[in-house]
């Protein structure tokens, strides 16, 4: 029995020892980065900027996301446990600009810095807040379309999701920016949220499209409702004749951009988020002043300039970085 | 002196695996395991499962099961969240929050006796049911709510500062002695035993079964509740998709602590230590630095392991 154990012992010993990380005995600074989830592209990209500034910099990268995805109490968890290894700093994307507010808070007062990601916590204890401006992006949108449609024309907005601080600023963005600078293109409809899955963006697009039929523009402000606009447009044979804009890549979004079905993407750039994070929080360990909101940029992507060298890396990035 | 051993066995054992799980990433070294800082963090990262255990492991020793535990507690914090929201003071929101937890194993138990339905399918119904009103509830949102006194029991700050641990840990540990004390020295916690026992047989004893199980369901459902209230504390938001998947690491906890599916058998400190033990299996693995999966591949195997020891004692005996 007691033999067994032993055997049972050593066994687990020699896995866990084998994918340990490496401990920071060289010195080096160790910075934790905590993004929401680990398998949608859109983090993995924020890893490799991340990883990528970490070699820059000589800085040990460590990355780890909640063992659930959009599991706001797993993400607790995993910065607790980074409280506990003593990392040198937190770089986090926070699920939830409320419920991670006492984890952040520990943090600081266990004495290591945050620097705040991707979506905003309403804390000013962070060090910085990284991200998009999510109203410039909804602004570029607003001026292509009134490009588009040479100032004109009837235009429908299908929303995100209520509560959902990101989207609901582009938005706003796109709405002021039309009618401030477009006051001859009339907003038909901008009341109907997609919901959080495809299957529901798809569902909503519909209904919009049987009471919008012969609408001229159309803008969605994420991925899943850009996604399931597209497939409504393409039932419904409409695919191609109102100018659609769209917010954020996918594979299919990209297909469609290239087929003429989608007029423009506007594109942030996760990569720069992972590197300007990680480099904030450098800059503060050292002691050099950091600003307190660091935009990483967005532009709008057409058909005729998507296969540029910048474009392409926004709309591919690479990886590669992240390959053992 | 074997004989002895043999007895004892069941009680250490789940001590055993606690200990056994300490040596391990104790010898492996990731720094601060050891420190009072990550005691204290764990504590507070059992209680969720730990107070969910407690009332699980009076379900299992029933012979029954409850997979709707998650859900409720989910459906709990979002109760809470807006009880305060809508002006009511801290103590209010609490006791709804625990009410709702009860009210849903009621529900679990009338179901279960009235209808004759084995328990797996109703509670799996009432999985379904309480996850789907948290979120009508919720709107489909996180429900925001004014800071009370309810954050500071999962704070691993306490005031004053020789609590040591938070409030909401000494809550657990509290409710354990008085559910271990139960079960051990009343009528309700013997008749508990004697329905999971032989369920037939406690009936011609005169146990009047109907009433037990329904009161074991609403404990079940009652200590849910509070774990959601300290779901809501931890989270300091109502949030309709907690605990997704939590009621399997309850009922692990319960059976790496000695309880049997089948019934008749479960302690309450051996759900305690099992809740510790998969908190610190999972606080190692990321401490060392180990990919998710590594560490549920680990409670797996511990899971299968703890129920195989037992078996391998029941052949012995």
């Amino acid at each position: 029995m007691s033999n067994r154990l032993l055997v049972l012992f050593v066994l687990a010993f020699g896995l866990l020892c084998a994918c340990r990380e490496g401990k920071a005995q060289d010195g080096r600074r160790r910075i934790a980065v905590i993004p929401k989830g680990t398998t949608h592209e859109f983090w993995k990209s924020i890893h490799a900027g991340a990883e990528s500034a970490g070699r820059q910099l000589d800085v040990e990268v460590l990355w780890k996301g909640p063992l659930r995805e959009d599991d706001r109490d797993e993400q607790i968890k995993v910065v607790e446990d980074f409280i506990t290894r003593r990392v040198d700093g937190i770089v986090l994307a926070p699920l939830d600009d409320a419920a991670l507010i006492p984890c952040v808070r520990d943090a600081v007062r266990e004495g290591i810095p945050v620097v705040i990601v991707d979506s905003d916590l309403s804390w000013d204890g962070r060090v910085s807040f990284v991200a998009t401006d999510n109203f410039v992006g909804g602004a570029l949108a607003a001026r292509k379309l009134g490009e588009l449609l040479e100032g004109a024309g009837r235009v429908l907005v299908m929303r995100y999701l209520e509560g959902s601080a990101s989207t609901m600023k582009r938005e706003e963005g796109f709405l002021t920016t039309l009618t401030d600078e477009f006051g001859q293109i009339e907003v038909v409809s901008s009341n109907q949220y997609s919901g959080a899955t495809t299957e529901g963006a798809y569902r909503t697009a519909e209904n919009l499209l049987i009471q919008f039929a012969d609408v001229d523009g159309i803008f969605c402000s994420n991925e899943s409702a850009t996604f399931g606009m597209l497939r409504a447009l393409q039932d419904a044979g409409l695919a191609g004749q109102p100018r659609f804009i769209g917010f954020d890549p996918s594979q299919k979004l990209v297909e469609a951009l290239r087929a003429g079905e989608l007029d423009a993407l506007v594109i942030q750039d996760p990569v720069a988020m992972g590197d300007l994070g990680i480099r904030a929080m450098v800059d503060h360990l050292e002691g050099r002043p950091v600003e307190a909101r660091i935009d990483t940029g967005v532009v709008v992507i057409t058909k005729d300039d998507m296969d540029e060298p910048r474009q392409r890396a926004l709309l591919d990035p690479d990886l590669s970085i992240l390959e053992r | 002196m074997k004989e002895r051993l043999r007895k004892l066995l069941p009680i250490l054992g789940p001590f055993l695996g606690l200990a056994f799980v300490l040596a391990l990433f104790t010898a492996i070294g990731p720094e601060g395991f050891l420190s009072s800082y990550n005691f204290r963090t764990v504590a507070t990262q059992t209680v969720i499962v730990g107070l969910g255990a407690l009332g699980m492991t009076y379900v299992i020793i029933s012979g029954g099961i409850d997979l709707s535990v998650g859900s409720v507690i989910a459906l709990a914090s979002v109760i809470t969240a807006l009880v305060l929201d809508a002006g009511h003071d801290a103590l209010t929101a609490c006791v709804a929050g625990v009410g709702t937890g009860l009210a849903c194993g009621l529900v679990n138990g009338l179901l279960i006796t009235q209808l004759g339905i084995v328990p797996f399918i109703v509670t799996l119904g009432m999985l379904g049911i309480a996850r789907g009103l948290a979120k009508y509830l919720a709107d489909e949102q996180k429900v925001d709510a004014p800071t009370s006194w309810i954050t500071d029991l999962m704070t691993k700050a306490p005031e004053p500062a020789w609590l040591f641990f938070a409030p909401g840990v000494w809550l657990l540990f509290a409710l354990a002695a008085v559910l271990a004390l139960v079960l051990r020295s009343t009528v309700f916690g013997t008749h508990t035993f004697a329905v999971g026992s032989n369920e037939a047989t406690a009936e011609l004893c005169g146990v009047r079964v109907t009433r037990v199980k329904v009161a074991i369901y609403a404990l079940c459902g009652a200590c849910a509740g509070l774990a959601g209230v300290m779901q809501f504390g931890r989270l300091t938001v109502g949030d309709p998709t907690t605990a997704m998947g939590k009621e399997l690491d309850i009922i692990a906890a319960v059976v790496i602590g000695g309880g049997s599916l089948a019934g008749g058998e479960g302690r309450i400190l051996g759900s305690l230590v099992g809740a510790f033990l998969m908190s610190y299996l999972a606080n190692g693995c990321n401490l060392i630095g180990a990919p998710t999966f590594i560490q549920e591949i680990l409670i797996g195997c511990i899971i299968i392991a703890a129920v195989a020891l037992d078996r391998l004692r029941h052949a012995a005996r």
